[in-house]
């Protein structure tokens, strides 16, 4: 049995929504097959007020063990690095947040906004908010650089606008059944096992890619999205396209360019005007190039391609 | 004052299409059309080439700009997308190249825009 605790900061409930709809294994399935008990969770406690207080005390103090804090959103600090903006059980939360973070076992971050600030944290800013171990690329976040939970752990980030249901549940599983130890993290502390690949990993566009084929409008199914229409799935690390949304499909497979949630700098170029859904370039080539490739490389490797392009590559081809 | 460039085809200009080629551009066939932007270049006409769209939001506003036009009105296409008849530039940069251009069918396929082009044609809004 592992107790688990989740809470919310400065939150959309978009990370719990996508939790409640996890499949591979369900949230029912974290209870019945796999041990978890749920001490408490924002959508689905039944407790209210002090019974609350009384559970997130005990925990603290020891008296209920907690095994994994979960966090979903951002650590607020404003006003003037009170937090007094985001108060729960009679306290800022971001009191609670280090005090549960030091008495659990695991700490998880689930969504941009617990693992590095995601939306709200876009400039200026307003709620001083930030992540738990992150504020965008720099660590150091509420916790601290240093901060790791008892396991020796520091926190187990799993970013995404939200995170995908199943990356959740399975990295709960992992941590609540023993398997901590065969979690390896990448440098912003995401589980190798689903961030080491990149959204284009698996996308149905990939031969448009290859011939560069431009998507120019949404709703066109042929053509690639990253040429023109602001997609990030050469440069973002998810497994969006291997482990797909709702089992059937994706951003990517829909003709929705892939807005890079997963990586700290979401939302890019912090929203500004023709800066979303629309590649951004410099004299006709784009700023961000895929992973790997340098701009000269992609020059030459763009006069291949279309030289070398199909007929077919030009047509639709997901007629039905 | 109103740009001349976005006015509708005037109807002098609409007889002589029709008087050239027996059709107006948004009638026209892929080999008419080709013939019809050939042969304005060779009665002299001059786009805008520069400035060029150094950034996404220079390159918005030409296609804000070509966004109200017609497929009639080939000419004002032309000359807001600095339209040229050979590659341009120390690079050389041509239609062949850009993101745009569906090799196959010579055709250029941004949507503001929608024409035939040749692989050693060029414009402005040139992307890779």
């Amino acid at each position: 049995m592992a107790n688990l605790l989740w809470l919310q900061g400065g939150a959309c409930s978009g990370n719990t929504m996508s939790f409640l709809n996890a499949e591979e294994p369900s949230a029912c399935d974290l209870v019945t097959d796999f041990g978890i008990n749920v001490l408490w969770q924002p959508s689905l406690g039944l407790e209210l007020g002090d019974e609350v207080k009384a559970i997130v005390e005990k925990c603290i103090s020891g008296e209920i063990k907690l095994d994994i804090f979960v966090f979903e959103g951002t650590v607020i600090n404003a006003p003037n690095g009170t937090g007094e903006w985001n108060r729960f059980c009679g306290r800022p939360m971001k009191d609670w947040v280090k005090e549960l973070s030091a008495a659990a076992d695991f700490v998880v971050a689930i969504g941009d906004c617990a693992t590095w600030g995601g939306i709200p944290a876009t400039a200026p800013n307003p709620s001083d908010s930030e992540g738990l171990q992150f504020l965008k690329r720099e660590k150091g976040g509420a916790l601290g650089a240093g901060f790791t939970a008892k396991s020796g752990l520091p926190v187990i980030n799993i970013p995404g606008c939200p995170a995908h249901p199943d990356w959740v549940t399975q990295i709960l599983v992992a941590v609540a059944t023993g398997r901590a130890g065969d979690l390896t993290l990448d440098e912003f502390q995401r589980p190798r096992t689903f961030f080491s690949s990149f959204t284009q990993t698996g996308c149905t566009r990939n031969m448009h890619f290859a011939y560069k084929v431009s998507t120019t409008a949404f709703g066109q199914r042929k053509g690639c999205l990253f040429y023109d229409l602001g997609c990030r799935g050469p440069m973002t690390h998810s497994p969006c396209n291997r482990i797909l949304w709702n089992r059937h499909s994706s951003k990517t497979r829909a003709g929705m360019p892939c807005l890079g949630c997963t990586e700290p700098e979401f939302p890019f170029y912090d929203l500004a005007p023709g800066t979303v859904f629309k590649t951004q370039t410099m004299m006709g080539v784009p700023k961000d190039m895929p992973e790997g490739v340098d701009k000269k490389g992609y020059i030459k490797l763009t006069a291949a391609a279309k030289g070398a392009a199909p007929a077919w590559a030009e047509e639709d081809i997901f007629v039905v | 004052m109103a740009d001349k460039r976005k006015e509708p085809l005037s109807e002098a200009q609409r007889q002589a299409y029709l008087d050239r080629y027996g059709l107006t551009p948004a009638e026209a066939s892929y080999d008419i059309l080709i013939r019809m932007i050939e042969d304005m270049f060779a009665d002299g006409l001059k786009t805008e080439v520069e400035p060029l769209p150094e950034t996404d939001r220079e390159f918005g506003r030409l296609l804000d700009e070509l966004r109200p036009l017609s497929a009639d009105q080939l000419r004002e296409k032309l000359i807001i997308s600095g339209w040229l008849l050979e590659p341009y530039g120390e690079e050389q940069m041509r239609c062949q190249e850009c993101m745009y251009y569906l090799v196959h069918k010579r055709w250029c396929d941004l949507p503001e825009l929608d024409l035939p082009a040749k692989p050693d044609w060029w414009c402005r809004l040139w992307r890779i």
